[in-house]
């Protein structure tokens, strides 16, 4: 490592005395990097939830960048007669693909990626990254979805769309208007914070399209390199109102969207691990799967206000029981035997077959005020992991909207411990 | 298979550096030893988060230390905003030594610099930093990490004396 020569005989003192003091504090031991590793599995698992988490608010509060569906109570249990885009066949579009597309889209500038999707995966196409236009780098995101509809043969872009606050309730943006345009598509064009505290003065803006054909468009933008944990590099993000809502009305998207993989086109449970869209290793579940499976888990009665299901290994739904939404998560993580000792601690409880399990009741990890999280841990000895949670708000980040959580510890942990879990089917 | 080797790799990076990390993170915190242990561990679960992409860079040790930097700063942050930080050090009198003094009195002004200035003094003076480094680590500009150096000496030359030989072993 580089050293500066100290010319000051005081530096050389610290730097002696520093390296006095800092030797004398010994070694930590071997606990403290079991522990982290344990750390990185349960950051691994927020960070997923993080995802659509923020999802959940988007739909309620209107914060957030990834597509939630209005919970309709059959979209997930069959296939779609619509496929989005009509009959031709459309080329796939790989990551590079969309990258191009979006740098074509952009004015003048560097994009740099960090993160791209194609038309071939699990995953809805995507292109996210940083984009400078000379004036500082601003994080960029443009993600694309199908919305698809059961029963109408064209989607409703109006109530499709993300909805702004009503007007007169507390809202987190700046500015937010929904338009129709010509084509009948909806936009909602939004400037809001990252932070709805605004501890930082990171801004999160979007432009969130949805057209009569279902092509789901939502672009974000940030006045700082990366969403959270970078300082600010510049006043606004890099893309004006104009820009932003020209950039997702680009025709371009709707073709790189009709190309992707429509579930009519894979037949039933084209979800189930094995078969086309399959996910990348081999027991993981499908959000789509889990979703299916944790609405036959639980208990009837609950209204389904909303779900998402993009991710791999991970479902959520907000329901309410008529006191209040709440969120109740899901995760499904296959062959995590190994590290059972440093997630399943004294504390966990050992099941006849074997299954451990951990029941946690603690404040939930995005900051929403009031928020609690219960959580069932469950691992079977096979080494399917699932972990179900529920909070007693609809957002992570939102705040609280009731006392409790809407499913009991018991109910969770009945839903965690469903021989269910072990099928690829539902 | 990938995911295992991986694992392995990480595991053996984790442990050959645990002990530097806790250490800096000692220092970080000006002896609170059970933040420093904290900041460690949300360290090292943040590298095994990334890393397929930490192993490939070029010194993956220099980035550990620079994760756990931006942790403690965060950590600070999130603290200032609902509470004022309390100079308390755990841990430390009760380990009487020969260097005792040395090690309480810099501790102790170690805990009265701001956080940013600390991080400065530690990944300067501690890590053998260049500025460009501190800078880059901490998010900040190298004019910013000099005028926070010179800051923070200033302020450890009141609080120590101007000769610390005094505190120093032989």
């Amino acid at each position: 490592m580089p050293v500066d020569q100290h010319s000051d005989p005081f530096e050389d003192q610290l730097t002696a005395a520093l390296h006095e003091a800092g030797g004398a504090f010994g070694s930590p031991g071997g606990a403290l990097v079991a522990a982290g590793r344990a750390r990185g599995l349960r950051l691994r698992l927020r960070r997923r939830a993080a995802v659509a988490g923020g999802a959940a608010g988007l739909a309620l509060v209107g914060v957030g960048g990834a597509l939630l569906t209005p919970w309709n109570g059959a979209s997930t249990a069959k296939p779609s007669s619509l496929a989005a885009g009509g009959s031709a066949a459309p080329k796939a579009y790989s990551a590079d693909d969309v990258v191009r597309t979006l740098r074509k889209l952009l004015p003048q500038g560097k994009f740099t990626p960090s993160d791209a999707r194609g038309t071939g995966g699990d995953l809805p196409p995507l292109a996210a990254g940083a984009f400078d236009d000379g004036k500082g780098a601003g994080s960029l995101s443009v993600g694309l979805e199908r919305i698809r509809s059961d029963a109408a043969r064209e989607v409703n872009p109006s109530a499709a769309v993300l909805p702004c606050p009503e007007k007169g309730a507390q809202s987190p943006f700046d500015s937010c208007v929904t338009e129709l345009l010509p084509d009948r598509s909806a936009i909602t064009v939004y400037q809001g914070y990252e932070y709805p505290d605004r501890r930082e003065d990171t801004k999160a803006w979007g432009a969130d399209l949805v057209t009569p054909a279902g092509h789901h468009v939502s672009v974000m933008e940030w006045n700082a390199a990366a969403e959270k944990g970078k300082p600010v590099t510049r006043p606004e993000p890099p893309l004006t109102v104009a820009r932003l809502k020209a950039l997702a009305a680009a025709s371009d998207w709707r073709r790189i969207i009709d190309a992707m993989p429509g579930e009519g086109k894979q037949g039933p449970l084209s979800s189930s691990p094995g078969s086309a869209g399959s996910p990348a290793r081999p027991g993981e579940m499908t959000g789509r799967l889990i979703l299916r499976k944790l609405s036959l888990l639980l208990p009837k009665g609950l209204e389904r206000v909303t779900h998402a299901s993009q991710e791999t290994g991970y479902a959520c739904f907000v329901v309410d029981d008529g006191k209040g939404a709440g969120l109740v998560q899901v995760n499904v993580q296959p062959g995590m035997s190994g590290s059972a000792d440093e997630l399943y601690g004294s504390g966990a409880e050992t099941l006849p077959d074997g299954t451990r399990v951990a029941t946690e009741k603690g404040p939930g990890e995005k900051g929403g005020e009031g928020v609690v999280m219960w959580t069932v841990d469950t691992l079977r000895k096979d080494g399917l992991r699932v972990v179900i949670s529920a909070f007693n708000a609809a957002a992570q980040d939102g705040a609280a909207t009731r006392a409790k959580p809407v499913l009991t510890i018991g109910q969770l942990r009945t839903i965690a411990l469903s021989p269910r879990w072990r099928s690829a089917q539902d | 298979m990938r995911q295992s080797a991986h694992a392995d790799e990480y595991a053996e990076f984790a442990a050959a550096r645990s002990g530097h990390l806790y250490r800096s993170a000692c220092l970080l915190t000006a002896g609170d030893t059970h933040l420093a242990e904290d900041l460690v561990q949300e360290t090292l679960g943040r590298l095994y988060l990334r890393w397929g992409r930490v192993s490939r860079v070029d010194n993956p040790a220099g980035y550990a230390q620079t994760v756990l930097t931006r942790t403690f700063l965060a950590h600070q942050r999130r603290r200032s905003s609902r509470e004022r930080a309390v100079a308390a050090f755990p841990d430390v009198a009760d380990r009487a030594g020969a260097d005792m003094s040395l090690r309480l009195t810099l501790l102790q002004a170690l805990g009265r610099l701001p956080a940013k200035d600390r991080a400065v003094v530690v990944l300067r003076y501690w890590e053998d930093r260049s500025v460009e480094e501190t800078a880059s680590a901490m998010n900040a500009s190298s004019a910013a990490v000099r005028t926070r150096c010179s800051r923070a000496l200033g302020r450890l030359r009141e609080l120590l004396g101007e000769d610390m030989s005094e505190y120093a072993r032989p």
